[in-house]
């Protein structure tokens, strides 16, 4: 009668092995590409006032190649992205399928207008007083960069500060039908 | 004299009843909208940060999702459809349980099959020493025995 304890135990300890493998390999790692682009989701509807109060919808910026950053005046790494993004707009804000808007994420719009002029920045800003916009975008923090094709899908987009570079790659990618990732 | 010996039944019957019914009310969920809001943010994980419920989290992201989840409430959405929506975002690991379905049934199953696992062994175990033949005194254990009492007294 010892064969069956054996095997019972030995099951136990099986099932016990098997199961903390699992979790050791379920170890969490945060993505830098935010779900939305990987998942190629559409560009969530939304509807906010920029800074100086006019509307910035998502149905306003359709057909666009849109590029969206989430950002606010705390973040360094949103500080370090600001020269690449100023770099990146001067460059495209003139082409007509291009579009490009801030949203606020996690600051007082006071203190967003103080350093939106002491940053020059000049693409519209977006005030997201509740978050929702945050939301349905699914972001994890910021900066968090979002570019759009014109057919309103997500293609590219990462979690954390980009360069000019990246976000002229992206641009094009977007504007050719290319993922990113 | 028969109905003196009913009265303790009588009195346990009664306790057990009240306090069935007293846990029955008590576990009964405050459906409020507050107390609702309040069961959420601690159903739901901080999708930034580790070990931490919406309800603990200051992070930006657990905020907005406070701030959010009332709104939801008063839209006339149920606890499910708040969940579904947070999960479509963040995926299933904002929950602070489990799913059911993926790697969550080995989460939920695995305390069921170690409940189901012992018990067997147990079976098994009492089983086997019942079935072990009880040792009965030759002569021999009786004279050592007998004579140990002799030494005592």
């Amino acid at each position: 009668m010892q064969f069956p304890i054996r095997w019972i135990a030995l099951a136990v300890a099986l099932v016990l092995v098997v199961f903390g493998v699992v979790l050791a390999v379920q170890t969490r790692s945060e993505p830098s590409v935010p779900r939305l682009v990987l998942e190629h989701g559409p560009v969530p509807s939304f509807s906010m006032k920029s800074l100086e109060g006019k509307p910035i919808t998502s149905a306003g910026l359709k057909n666009k190649t849109l590029v969206v950053n989430f950002f606010n005046s705390w973040c360094i790494p949103c500080q370090q992205e600001a020269p690449a993004l100023k770099a990146f707009y001067a460059e495209h804000k003139a082409e007509a399928d291009f579009a490009m808007i801030g949203i606020i994420i996690d600051d007082d719009a006071s203190t967003m207008r103080g350093y939106v002029k002491d940053q020059a920045i000049t693409w519209p800003v977006a005030v997201d007083p509740n978050g929702s916009a945050s939301l349905d975008f699914g972001t994890t923090g910021q900066p968090e960069t979002y570019v759009f094709s014109p057919d309103g899908v997500a293609v590219c987009g990462r979690l954390g500060a980009s360069s000019q570079s990246l976000l002229d790659t992206w641009l094009q990618g977007a504007r050719n039908g290319q993922e990113c990732t | 004299m028969k109905s003196r010996k009913l009265v303790p039944w009588i009195a346990l019957v009664i306790v057990v009843v009240v306090g069935i019914v007293v846990l029955v009310v008590r576990s009964r969920p405050d459906n409020s909208p507050a107390s609702r809001a309040h069961r959420l943010e601690q159903q739901l994980a901080c999708p930034v940060c580790e070990g931490q419920s919406i309800a603990d989290s200051n992070s930006p992201q657990s905020r907005a999702i406070r701030d959010d989840i009332p709104r939801r409430i008063a839209a006339g959405q149920s606890d499910a459809a708040i969940r579904a929506f947070y999960v479509s975002k963040y995926t299933e690991r904002i929950l602070e349980t489990p799913s059911n379905s993926g790697l969550g049934i080995v989460a939920w199953g695995l305390p069921a099959l170690a409940v189901i696992l012992g018990s067997a062994s147990i079976v098994v175990a009492v089983r086997k020493w019942s079935r072990t033949p009880r040792l009965t005194a030759t002569d021999e254990d009786e004279d050592i025995v007998r004579r140990a009492r002799e030494e005592g007294e």
